[in-house]
């Protein structure tokens, strides 16, 4: 999700270490006696994992949990770094990650006899034969300026209207929310999703044609929303729904929309790491995550699609809007050559 | 002159230094030289670099901007430095601090202030718009010029500061006698003051230079993703990438550049300065 933003910070590292030095080092009665779970996760999940996650798991299962704030690609490094002998428990990343990490054999499979609530999900929930499961599903749309713009953009297409030359921004290829703009792209040159997915050339194409309004790409999410809020750019597209929306709960001048061709879901996946310590508690803490009483109350806080079976669509989202799920292994086979190309092509 | 090659005592002092210096700078300098020439595809990691037409175009990009960086700052700076050295007391100490004092302002906070001042209702549109300039406002955010500008105000302390430092060694006398054999002010100008401040103004330069031939940070805030430089291929290689090898290939080349300019300009700055 929002894996640039943060950054990891000494006191992460240093809970992390002290977690894995108590873990180590502490007598194995004293690890009965205060069983400890350490979660990696990005920075921008620390509110809600410590507010409304941790207290509850905490409670039910009598232990502690220390959740590390980072990058998906940092929890990655720190999951290769430790091979054999993990100090982490359990990982939320994106799904491109993940696939790193299945490719890397560093995740441990989930199965319905170890977390009951895998069943519950909505088809496509569950990837890699149990390998990991999205436990929301943040959406993308279009995130305009009220204050610029009369009516609400309706369409991918307003993007490219000539009309706003210099107010668009698109985050970029680098960020797991800027791939569907790419698909987006394509789905306007024509085509369907799967097939635009898999040949990015007329996406590309497409494109390109978007340079004279661009303002600019971003790497950096708060950035984009500034220059959003302030009037400077119209439009912010792929927007992401968990942080456009919470945004706009804030008061900011901005909202979002579901364009007519459909809105893309962003993948937040949960895997337990093998070789976890508290293995057990680990594959509680994801069947907690996937379950319909904690999704039911992450989903509103973070303006999210729960996965699970049992919880409604949010608010902001009307039942006939397609939500398209997107290919991520083809992403994270693609992804360098596409970065490639994007970089000679949309170049100022 | 034979004697100073003794082994002196003293140079033991440096020892902790260069030690420190070995492990957390030489040692990992080494690994990704090693890493840059190792991999896949050995010496061909660089030929593959050097061919593909896109690696010209980032290398420009770092050339260029860091090059308008540092002449905008020589602009700026020298006249700033000249009047530092020459005034006393107060004001002196009053500019010192102007100039110092931003410096503890983070590059981000920079960013997001200049992302104000440079946008299409920004300041700088208003006035050349008001003086008639332009037609109608224009927006520099996300321009080559708005990150020479942003990056510029980051580093001009760094080309100040030598300058002043050598300034305030030069005899104002002499320019003074060069007054009374019938020098103009401009003729004095070039003539005295300047070739005698050219070591700091050559020191100030490979500062500037190198630092803006390296910044990361304030090319994706101020320009974002669409003007690659080395140091940002760099980074996206190694985060997003993954590709280590053109990761190292990019750094080693930024290294040698900036080495490069640090290198030619202190050979250069002491052979002037033995002259000055």
């Amino acid at each position: 999700m929002d894996v640039l933003s943060a950054r990891p910070t000494r006191r992460s590292l240093l809970s992390g270490a002290a977690g894995a030095v108590s873990l180590i080092a502490a007598p194995s009665i004293l690890r009965a006696q205060t069983k400890e779970l350490v979660v990696g996760g990005a920075a921008g999940h620390k509110p809600w994992v410590e507010q409304v996650v941790v207290p509850a798991f905490e409670k039910k299962y009598n232990c502690k949990v220390l959740f590390e704030g980072t990058r998906s690609l940092v929890n990655l490094e720190k999951m290769q770094k430790n091979k054999g002998k993990q100090y982490m428990s359990v990982v939320q990343m994106d799904d491109p990650v993940m696939i790193l990490a299945v490719k890397e054999d560093l995740l441990d499979p989930l199965t319905p006899g170890k977390a009951p609530n895998l069943s519950q999900l909505v088809p496509g929930s569950s990837h890699m034969e149990g390998m990991w499961a999205n436990y929301l599903q943040p959406w993308l749309g279009v995130a305009y300026s009220k204050g610029a713009m009369k009516t609400p953009p309706s369409s991918w297409a307003d993007l490219f209207d000539a009309k706003y030359k210099g107010r668009i921004i698109i985050p970029s290829l680098q960020n797991t929310e800027g791939l569907p703009v790419l698909f987006a792209a394509g789905m306007l040159a024509g085509g369907t999703l799967e097939a635009i997915q898999k040949d990015t050339d007329a996406g590309f194409k497409k494109l390109v044609s978007l340079k004279p309004n661009l303002l600019t790409i971003y790497t950096q999410q708060p950035q984009a929303y500034n220059l959003l809020e302030q009037g400077e750019a119209y439009m912010i597209g792929p927007a992401m729904s968990s942080y456009a929306l919470e945004r706009k709960a804030a008061g900011a001048p901005i909202d979002l929309v579901a364009p007519k061709e459909g809105v893309f879901a962003m993948p937040s996946g949960i895997a337990v790491i093998k070789g976890a310590p508290q293995a057990e508690l680990a594959f509680a803490y994801v069947n907690e995550l996937l379950g319909a009483e904690l999704q039911e109350k992450l989903a509103g806080p973070t303006f999210s699609l729960a996965t699970n079976k049992a919880v409604p669509r949010p608010a902001g989202l009307s039942a006939d809007v397609t939500i398209h799920q997107i290919d991520w292994a083809n992403v994270a086979a693609q992804r360098n050559d596409w970065i490639k190309r994007w970089d000679r092509e949309m170049a100022i | 002159m034979s004697t100073a090659r003794r082994f002196d005592p003293i140079l033991l002092l440096a020892a902790p230094a260069v030690a420190y210096l070995t492990v957390v700078y030489g040692l990992p300098l080494l690994f990704l030289l090693g890493r840059s020439l190792l991999g896949a595809g050995g010496v061909s990691a660089f030929a593959g670099f050097f061919a593909d037409p896109f690696s010209w175009t980032v290398l420009g990009n770092t050339v260029r901007s860091a090059a308008l960086v540092t002449l905008v700052c020589l602009v700026i700076g020298y006249p700033t430095a000249l009047v530092l050295a020459r005034a006393g007391g107060f004001v002196q100490a009053a500019i010192l601090v102007a100039i110092i004092l931003p410096l503890s302002v983070g590059v981000v906070v920079k960013a997001f202030a200049w992302q104000i001042v440079l946008r299409r209702d920004g300041v700088v549109s208003q006035i050349f718009t008001g003086l008639g300039i332009w037609d109608e406002p224009q927006r520099l955010l996300f321009t080559e010029t708005g990150l020479v500008i942003g990056a510029a105000n980051i580093f001009v302390p760094f080309m100040i500061l030598p300058i002043y430092s050598v300034l305030k060694l030069v005899d104002p006398r002499l320019g003074e006698a060069a007054a009374t054999l019938g020098a103009s002010p401009v003729y004095r100008f070039f003539k005295v003051a300047i070739p005698l401040s050219l070591p700091g103004i050559i020191t100030g330069i490979a500062f500037v230079f190198s630092m803006a031939a390296s910044m990361y940070v304030i090319p994706s805030l101020v320009i974002g993703d669409r003007f690659q430089t080395l140091a940002t291929l760099t980074g996206r290689s190694f985060l997003f990438m993954r590709n280590e090898q053109l990761g190292s290939t990019t750094a080693v080349v930024l290294l040698a550049l900036t080495i490069g300019i640090v290198v030619a300009s202190s050979r250069l700055s002491r052979r002037l300065g033995g002259a000055a």
